[in-house]
């Protein structure tokens, strides 16, 4: 049985080395593979010099089309189960393991690292505190989401997530370039999958600040919203593994 | 004057021999002009065609005249120019919308493009491992990770 975790990685290289070492640490047996997203700074070197493989976008592609190359490597190189997680820091390794823990025992096909514990209320494990914007968006796509695939979801945009290969040839043939998060989540339920939350525990962001301002949230936000309406009435594609 | 008519009465299109000759001559320019760009390799030719019949259309519409006034009928707009209007900005509504498309369908060719270069880098370094020269990292020029140092 092989796993392979994937980081995609865009201009992170402060924090790749330590995300790395903490994924080894976590996870002695698993394969990682950095997926440099076309960083301007010397990420895809000092991933190497940490002796892991690096997939190198040639440009900027952004977070969708890096989370799709590791699915297709993963995919293609015969891995039985994958994951991956941010390279800022944010997520722990040993709540990545968790996740892959869940797929490896096939309660689910892909299961998704959620930072809030519990659904109902917005309280997180830690103390972690989203600022008011993103707490709004939180809100508005856990309400669509839930509604369109009927099941419930509290952190729509995490980037931990578990997969097995139903998943990795889902997603290595249709992966939203924009809106990654939410519109795969969508179309793993639409495809018939099983998708499962777990609550994780998450860190702050270890530098820099989040992107979004309020405008850009606003606009995320509507796009997001219609993205997902969109997605409800795309057709559904036939499975072409199990 | 309207480039386009001499209007006497709002419901017809009087166009004098001038403008016709004109609109006939900026057609035909047209016309060779995206023939030239076809020749010198700027244009593709699947996506010509469209241009072409735009052409035609100018074409069409400086030496009948009439023909616009039927159309106007049919669509039951009184005046022409409206009609005239309607028609070109649909058209070009159309249009703007092929290219949408197609550069949609570009994007994700370049896409997965950019994800199979970065597999097969990933296949290179993995062999340059096995093959125990860490040292070839240094002899590509091109990484996007050099390019700032």
């Amino acid at each position: 049985m092989r796993t392979l975790v994937f980081i995609p990685a865009w201009n992170e290289e402060a924090s790749i080395s330590e995300v790395i070492a903490d994924v080894r640490k976590a996870m002695p047996r698993v394969d990682i593979l950095v997926v440099d997203d076309g960083s301007a700074d010397a990420t895809t070197r000092t991933a190497r010099e940490n002796g892991v493989l690096v997939a190198t976008l040639p440009f900027n592609q952004g977070l969708g089309a890096a989370l799709q190359t590791g699915y297709l490597h993963a995919l293609r190189e015969g891995y039985d189960f994958c994951a991956h997680l941010d390279a800022d820091g944010q997520h722990p390794a040993p709540e990545v393991a968790r996740l892959l823990a869940e797929v490896e025992a096939d309660r689910a096909d892909l299961v998704i690292g959620s930072r809030y514990t519990d659904p109902a209320a917005e309280v997180g494990v830690d103390d972690y505190q989203p600022t008011f914007s993103r707490r709004i968006g939180t809100s508005v796509f856990r309400f669509f989401l839930t509604l369109a695939t009927r099941q419930r979801f509290t952190d729509t945009t995490s980037g931990m997530r578990a997969a097995n290969r139903r998943v990795m040839s889902l997603f290595s043939r249709h992966y939203s370039p924009d809106f990654a998060e939410i519109e795969s989540l969508q179309l793993a339920v639409r495809e018939g999958l099983r998708v499962e939350e777990v609550p994780v525990r998450m860190l702050e962001r270890a530098g820099g600040s989040s992107f979004l301002t309020p405008l850009r949230s606003a606009f995320f936000i509507f796009k997001g919203v219609v993205v997902l309406l969109v997605g409800q009435f795309r057709p559904r594609r036939v499975e072409a593994e199990r | 004057m309207s480039p386009l008519a001499a209007v006497s009465d709002p419901t017809t299109v009087h166009l004098t021999s001038q403008t016709r000759i004109l609109a006939a001559l900026l057609a035909i320019a047209f016309m060779f002009a995206i023939l030239e760009l076809i020749r010198r390799d700027r244009l593709q030719e699947r996506y010509s065609v469209i241009w072409f019949v735009a052409g035609l259309g100018m074409l069409a519409g400086a030496a009948f005249p009439g023909l616009l006034e039927l159309v106007a009928d049919a669509m039951g707009v009184r005046d022409t120019n409206v009609a005239l209007f309607s028609i070109v900005l649909f058209f070009l509504l159309a249009l703007a919308l092929n290219f949408s498309v197609i550069m949609s369908r570009q994007a994700a060719q370049i896409t997965r493009l950019a994800q199979e270069r970065a597999l097969e880098k990933v296949r290179e370094q993995a062999a340059e491992e096995r093959n125990g020269n860490g040292a070839a990292l240094a002899e590509k020029p091109l990484q996007p990770e050099e390019k700032g140092l």
